[in-house]
């Protein structure tokens, strides 16, 4: 019961966000108001429904690959053998997050081509960077003693890492996850520019037709979406 | 009261131990007996938390021998040692994101005890230490004060029942009342469970109070070991002389020693002196009360009432010193 | 560390392509490594730097370490004239439609020769004097090099002699829309802070609405913006006389300003509200009036916090200033959404790198910055 009312804000946003994308459509009066001189007001080359799930399918196999990576890097180098590259890697993931993540996108076009492959790929290398930032500093700051102690205990490294070291580091993880993840949808909407399938299409095509209802429908789903996911963060983090 | 010095529990066989081109331990030898407390005592720097920490292998020796029980500790596999050594240090180490209660079960989780067996154990480990299992075992660390998490971190030293018990300064954040309270809670215990315990500390009352065998270091080198006696008696050099506190040792020596060993059977014409003290009271406390009410002697009674002899202030001076 | 990145350059020499030739703008053209184009033997000579740096790496001491940060400083001083003449050996007329894109293996030399330099630079511990000539002498050459037309082959270089005008006039677009978007978010962000400090109870509130604010993507706020602009434009003429409109500046601009306003106001109210009460009891105790209190004291113990506000956001809005080139508020993402419309990867990058730069210019300068008033502080104190 208490886990319900806990859980209730994104479960109602995730609700308010998938009545929107499969009933949108239905509000054709209201975007024929809006637009008036146009045949044509609801974004008709693909539903919301599909664009909506192709997002989500972009950002979560992007924040899976990302989550991995970064924490495994992030552990990686503050184990005794990796410890060689922790200067380097808290140097680069402090310098990359002054890239700005459309500048990332754009650039790796010419390197993968177009589609949303290439999405993908950018939002992973960008999406990295928070996660492996917030890992470090969240291993990093558990007590000296407390690993002192878990160690004079007799737990073995790995129950050190799992049971003591990722659990204290766990909110500061999270933290990262988040950040990663909100710019992630944010970037993946622009990603529609070049070729991945996402809610930024009726954006994009919106602008260029110069028809509002169009970009509307694109902007009111991403921003439902954005809204859904920080909510469900804020829960659980 | 002090146990037979039978078998050695721990033996250190000229063992060193050096990080690069620094010597932190310098041939040491040592044996401390099964159920005794050996405290090593020294500045910062003299190499005797390197030593406690050679024991369960948290630094492994460079030189020389470590056995346990006979058996050379480079033959156990590290974890499973640690596992039968209670380990507990200054600030603690208390997992910051378990309860008291889980924080105490970890070792005996680690060698797969049921869960009946680990909450049993852990609830008698709280009664012991004195932490009400009803107040404590749901709260988190950081919402204990520090000798209740000091209390807590010791019952996770002893949760598995290790014959071992390593602690390095364990009482060493606390204020002087709190960790007075502490060393007498230890001493209790430790009559009731007769570990073998190695005590590192910076604190020679600390020590004095402890120990049945204090170890001076200095620069990685042992340069006194004895009883608390012993040592207060015949420090080797003016560095011990210093640290058990220079012509302040009068006074410690007699808060060391206990009234009943210095008091003398009531004379034959039955006067009984006014002032009395207990047979466990401290020559420390006697010396007070003369003081204080301006006698020169004091009768001795016993925990029912019953005197049992008496203490004269010529006794103190004949006797007590060298 | 070295040896890894070393090791990765050469991998990248000998499997990658170096350069990519195109007969004009659009068409990928044909790429050419370096074996295939030198033969193995020529090859190998270039690659003896990168090897002598490993064997270096392999037992470093510190004057292995610095020879080293020189070496590395050399190869990358070297690589626009070395692309200059390994491109020479295609394109015969420099001024003609061929041209030549940089390819995979010299962006993974390039990136790991720089990396290299991070790591030997957080080895050594240079002063600042020593990082400043090693960085000067590497874009220095790179400078020089394409001062003298050494470069005009590259198909960037010619993007950019296109667009010689059209890209200033981005570039100060750009800079404008970051800089009004931050000046103002500044202004507001310590009113906000200020009313925040005084009423405890907006604080939860202001700071709740920012948040809501920064969490919607930015594409989809520009779009939200767009359709109610356009009607305030089209019901009151004045509006769009004064160029608000529902594409260009308008929308982006109250975007950019949205968008700085957590970061400023989070910052500058963490800032203020951080100096420690005792230095403005004694303050106060020696007799400062309340505005002498809060500009003498409370504003100059803020300052480094403060700049390291705007620095985020600044770095923030230069991205976010890219994305509002969809809408038509030009600055460098133009050149992005163009070259991603048309295919033509240089000019993506023409519009690109210069972010970047720019970014990293900015964060480097401000922090540069709050270290200055950081350090301002202690002098004033002793001083």
């Amino acid at each position: 019961m208490r886990g319900l009312r806990r859980y209730a804000p994104p479960l109602i946003w995730l609700l308010v966000l998938v009545l929107t994308a499969v009933y949108l459509s239905r509000l054709e009066p209201l975007f024929a108001w809006l637009e008036p001189d146009r045949q044509t007001v609801v974004y008709p080359r693909q539903s919301f429904v599909a664009l909506l799930l192709q997002h989500a399918a972009i950002v979560a196999v992007a924040a899976a690959l990302a989550i991995a990576l970064g924490v495994g890097a992030a552990i990686g180098v503050t184990r005794r053998a990796g410890e060689e590259f922790l200067p380097l890697v808290s140097q680069l993931a402090s310098i990359g997050q002054t890239f700005p993540p459309v500048a990332v996108l754009a650039l790796s076009v010419p390197a993968l081509g177009y589609g949303a492959e290439a999405v993908v790929v950018a939002l992973v290398l960008y999406g990295l960077l928070p996660i492996v930032r917030n890992t470090l500093a969240g291993l990093q700051a558990v007590d000296r003693g407390v690993l002192e102690s878990a160690r004079g205990i007799g737990l073995s490294p790995w129950q050190t890492l799992l049971w003591v070291e990722l659990p204290i580091a766990a909110p500061a993880i999270m933290g990262g996850i988040r950040t990663s993840v909100t710019i992630n949808i944010a970037t993946a909407a622009i990603g529609s520019t070049i070729g991945a399938n996402t809610l930024g299409n009726p954006i994009i095509s919106g602008i260029v037709n110069g028809n509002m209802a169009f970009t509307l429908q694109g902007a009111v789903l991403i921003g439902l979406m954005a809204v859904t996911v920080d909510s469900a963060f804020s829960r659980i983090a | 009261m002090r146990p037979d010095a039978g078998t050695p529990m721990i033996e250190l066989d000229n063992v060193s131990k050096s990080f690069g081109d620094a010597v932190a331990v310098d041939g040491i030898s040592l044996n401390v007996p099964a159920g005794s407390l050996c405290v090593l005592v020294g500045t910062s720097g003299c190499g005797k938390s390197t030593t406690l920490r050679m024991i369960n292998r948290l630094i492994e020796h460079t030189g020389g021998e470590i056995r346990i029980d006979g058996h050379q500790i480079r033959r156990f596999n590290e974890v499973t040692l640690r596992r039968r050594i209670g380990y507990a240090i200054q600030n603690t180490g208390l997992f910051p994101h378990w309860t008291v209660a889980r924080n105490i079960g970890v070792v005996p989780r680690l060698l797969k005890w049921d869960k009946a067996r680990t909450r049993e154990r852990v609830e008698s480990l709280m009664a012991l230490l004195g932490l009400d299992v009803e107040a404590f075992a749901g709260k988190y660390p950081h919402q204990l004060s520090g000798g209740q998490a000091q209390r807590v971190g010791v019952a996770r030293a002893l949760a598995a029942d290790p014959d071992i018990l390593l602690m390095d300064e364990p009482f060493g954040a606390l204020d002087p009342i709190t960790r007075s309270s502490l060393q007498a809670e230890l001493l209790r215990i430790q009559s009731r469970i007769r570990k073998t315990i190695v005590f590192v500390t910076h604190d020679m009352d600390e020590a004095l109070r402890l120990a049945d065998q204090i170890v001076v270091m200095q620069a990685g080198r042992i340069i006194q070991q004895g009883t608390p006696s012993e040592i207060l008696a015949h420090p080797s050099d003016d560095f011990v002389e210093t640290l058990v506190g220079g012509r302040d040792r009068g006074l410690k020596r007699a808060s060391l020693t206990p009234v009943g060993e210095m008091m003398e059977s009531l004379p034959d014409d039955g006067r009984v002196p006014a002032v009395h003290v207990l047979q466990t009271d401290s020559m420390r406390l006697a010396v007070s009360l003369m003081l204080w009410h301006g006698v020169s002697q004091l009768a001795v009674v016993d925990d029912t009432g019953e005197t049992v002899g008496m203490l004269p202030l010529r006794r103190l001076v004949d006797d007590f010193g060298e | 560390m070295v040896l890894a990145l070393g090791g990765l350059a050469v991998l990248a020499l000998w499997g990658l392509d170096a350069v990519r030739i195109q007969p004009n703008r659009i068409v990928s053209g044909t790429g050419h490594g370096l074996i295939e184009a030198l033969g193995t033997g020529p090859a190998l000579l270039v690659m003896l730097p990168l090897a002598l740096v490993m064997a270096l790496a392999w037992r470093p001491t510190r004057g292995r370490e610095a020879l080293m940060l020189m070496l590395v400083t050399a190869m990358l001083a070297a690589m626009p004239w070395a692309l200059s003449l390994f491109i020479g050996q295609f394109i015969d007329d420099p001024g003609g439609a061929a041209r030549a894109a940089v390819s995979g293996a010299s962006w993974l030399v390039g990136f790991a020769l720089i990396l290299m330099l991070i790591d030997l630079r957080q080895r050594l511990q240079p002063g600042a004097l020593v990082t400043l000539v090693l960085i000067a002498v590497s874009l220095g050459s790179l400078g020089v090099a394409f001062g003298r037309g050494a470069l005009d082959s590259l198909a960037l270089v010619q993007e950019y002699e296109v667009r010689r005008a059209a890209f200033a006039e981005a570039i100060v677009n750009h800079l404008i829309l970051v800089g009004v978007a931050v000046g103002a978010s500044l202004v507001l962000a310590l009113g906000l802070a200020l009313w925040m400090r005084r009423v405890a109870g907006v604080r939860q509130g202001v700071l709740g609405v920012l948040s809501f604010i920064q969490t919607i993507p930015s594409l989809a706020l520009f779009g939200l913006l767009l359709a109610p602009l356009a009607w305030l434009a089209s019901r009151f003429p004045l509006l769009s006389d004064l160029g608000i409109q529902g594409i260009g500046w308008a929308p982006a601009l109250l975007a950019l300003v949205g968008y700085s306003l957590l970061p400023m106001t989070r910052n500058t109210f963490i800032a203020l509200d951080g100096v420690d009460p005792d230095v403005i009891e004694a303050a106060r105790g020696m007799g400062l009036a309340p505005l002498q209190v809060f500009f003498q004291v409370r504003l100059p113990l803020a300052l480094p916090l403060l700049i390291e506000g705007i620095r985020i956001t600044t770095v923030q809005a230069i991205g976010l200033a890219a994305v509002a080139a969809l809408i038509g508020a030009g600055g460098l993402g133009t050149f992005i959404f163009q070259g991603l419309g048309q295919a033509a990867m240089n000019l993506v990058m023409l519009g690109a790198l210069p972010i970047v730069l720019m970014a990293m210019l900015v964060d480097a300068l401000l922090k540069a910055l709050a270290d200055a008033a950081r350090r301002g502080d202690a002098d004033d104190r002793t001083g």
